[in-house]
């Protein structure tokens, strides 16, 4: 059964995932899923106080006194929606409707440019295989798709050779 | 793998790259120095025959072609089949793909990032990007303007992000019009650095620039934007061949990449007309 948390106290999901620290950033790689997320600073920061104990208002006020700027409980929510996105919470949130809708564009407009930059973003990647991540494949080799070969060509694809 | 053991192997070889153990066996002696040549850079022979992967080639008889008998030639990886060509050459080529992606992924307490590499000053200039966004004419026209070689094919990382030497002969496309009906084939021609009047560096390299730059024809000036250290990273990932098999070890070279190199990233036109700039970054780059 699909675990449901506190809506307004989010828990940041914990296994299967590999962190690096950046000076303003944080990296995640997804084990299960196999993708690398990016965490600006300030996405960062709700995250690390998604503990399963702090309340929405709370991680705004925490986030406010780290970035010495009023934070609007907006800007947690639209973090929470892409942390969810990418898998990094621990069940489902939906935001209340009071919050619900508001996207970071519309965040943006209604911050200003200097507000904006505190905005969060979360940035991911799907990580390619290795074959995917290397070179074309030579004539003759056996290909999938007419992507992998260096003539563009797999004649019989999925089951073909480029030629 | 009997089946294939029980075929005629005329003679064989064990070698390290990197760190893997490979072996090659043929069913003509002769061809065995030839395929010497598309091995990894830095290659050594070894005594002992234990091995991680085999390759076994198969080369149609120059005789069997003369006599109009269909001669393929057959490139085994272990006991699958790689390929199946009708050109010798395409056959090596097919081996020396697959090697090359085998070392990459396999290889010991080094990432393998998809990229081309240069030296400028004591500093790396790492090209990263696809098949076909212009690496090695980049690289080559680097080498002409004077930088070390180092790679038109993989940056070879260790744990500090330091840039090891994978100078194998650049690989330069050129269209082969007799080869397919469609005359669109593109097939590598290996140039040796030295033809370019470069040479290849030995010692690794801390790098200053990572530039992500696609071709475009007809683009005018190169107006790249700078990637903070996450994205730059992440750019990076699309391009590791390690990073589902050992990604906190990917993650920890990328990022020690990422945090001292400038990022680069952006549409580019002629690679002549980039050259001089790409340097000119890399002697105005500090840590």
């Amino acid at each position: 059964m699909e675990q449901r948390i506190r809506n307004d106290r989010p828990r940041a999901r914990a296994g299967g995932l590999v962190v690096r620290e950046l000076p303003e950033e944080v990296l995640v790689y997804d084990l299960e899923r196999h993708r690398a997320i990016c965490l600006n600073h300030t996405a960062a920061l709700v995250w690390k106080h998604c503990d399963g104990e702090t309340s929405v208002a709370e991680i705004s006020r925490r986030l406010g006194a780290h970035l010495r700027l009023p934070v609007a409980e907006d800007v947690v929510w639209l973090a929470l929606d892409q942390l969810a996105r990418d898998h990094l919470l621990e069940g489902k949130i939906a935001r209340p409707a009071a919050f619900s809708g508001i996207s970071r564009r519309e965040l943006m407009r209604r911050l200003g440019v200097a507000a904006a930059v505190a905005l969060p973003l979360v940035t991911s990647v799907v990580a390619p295989t290795a074959a995917e991540a290397a070179s074309c494949l030579p004539t003759g080799a056996a290909c999938t798709a007419p992507a992998e070969c260096c003539s563009g060509l797999c004649p019989g694809s999925p089951n073909g050779t480029c030629v | 793998m009997e089946k294939l053991d029980r075929l005629g192997w005329a003679a064989g070889l064990a070698f390290e790259s990197y760190g893997v153990r490979i072996g090659v066996r043929v069913n003509d002696a002769t061809i065995l120095p030839r395929l010497a040549s598309h091995f990894p850079p830095g290659w050594r022979a070894l005594t002992k025959p234990r091995v991680e992967r085999l390759y076994s080639l198969v080369v149609a008889s120059e005789g069997a072609t003369r006599r109009g008998v269909k001669g393929l030639n057959l490139v085994y990886g272990d006991i699958n089949r790689l390929a199946r060509t009708r050109q010798s050459e395409d056959a090596f080529d097919a081996f020396e793909s697959d090697l090359q992606l085998y070392v990459a992924e396999a290889a010991r307490r080094r990432v393998f990032v998809h990229a081309g590499v240069v030296g400028w000053r004591g500093r790396a200039v790492i090209i990263a990007g696809r098949s076909f966004t212009g690496k090695t004419t980049l690289v080559a026209e680097l080498v002409r303007a004077g930088a070390t070689y180092y790679s038109d094919e993989y940056a070879v990382l260790d744990a500090r992000g330091r840039v090891h030497p994978f100078p194998r002969p650049l690989g330069v496309r050129t269209t082969d019009a007799s080869d397919t009906v469609t005359g669109t084939t593109r097939r590598q021609q290996r140039v040796a650095v030295e033809s370019l009047g470069g040479r290849a560096g030995a010692r690794p390299l801390v790098p200053a620039l990572v530039v992500l730059s696609e071709y475009r024809a007809g683009a005018r000036r190169w107006r790249p934007r700078t990637l903070t250290a996450g994205h730059g990273l992440l750019a990076l990932v699309a391009n590791t061949v390690t990073i589902r098999s050992r990604p906190a070890e990917a993650f920890a070279a990328l990022q020690a990449v990422a945090t001292r190199a400038r990022i680069l990233s952006g549409v580019r036109g002629e690679a002549k007309d980039l050259a001089a700039t790409i340097l000119r970054m890399v002697e105005d780059h500090q840590d």
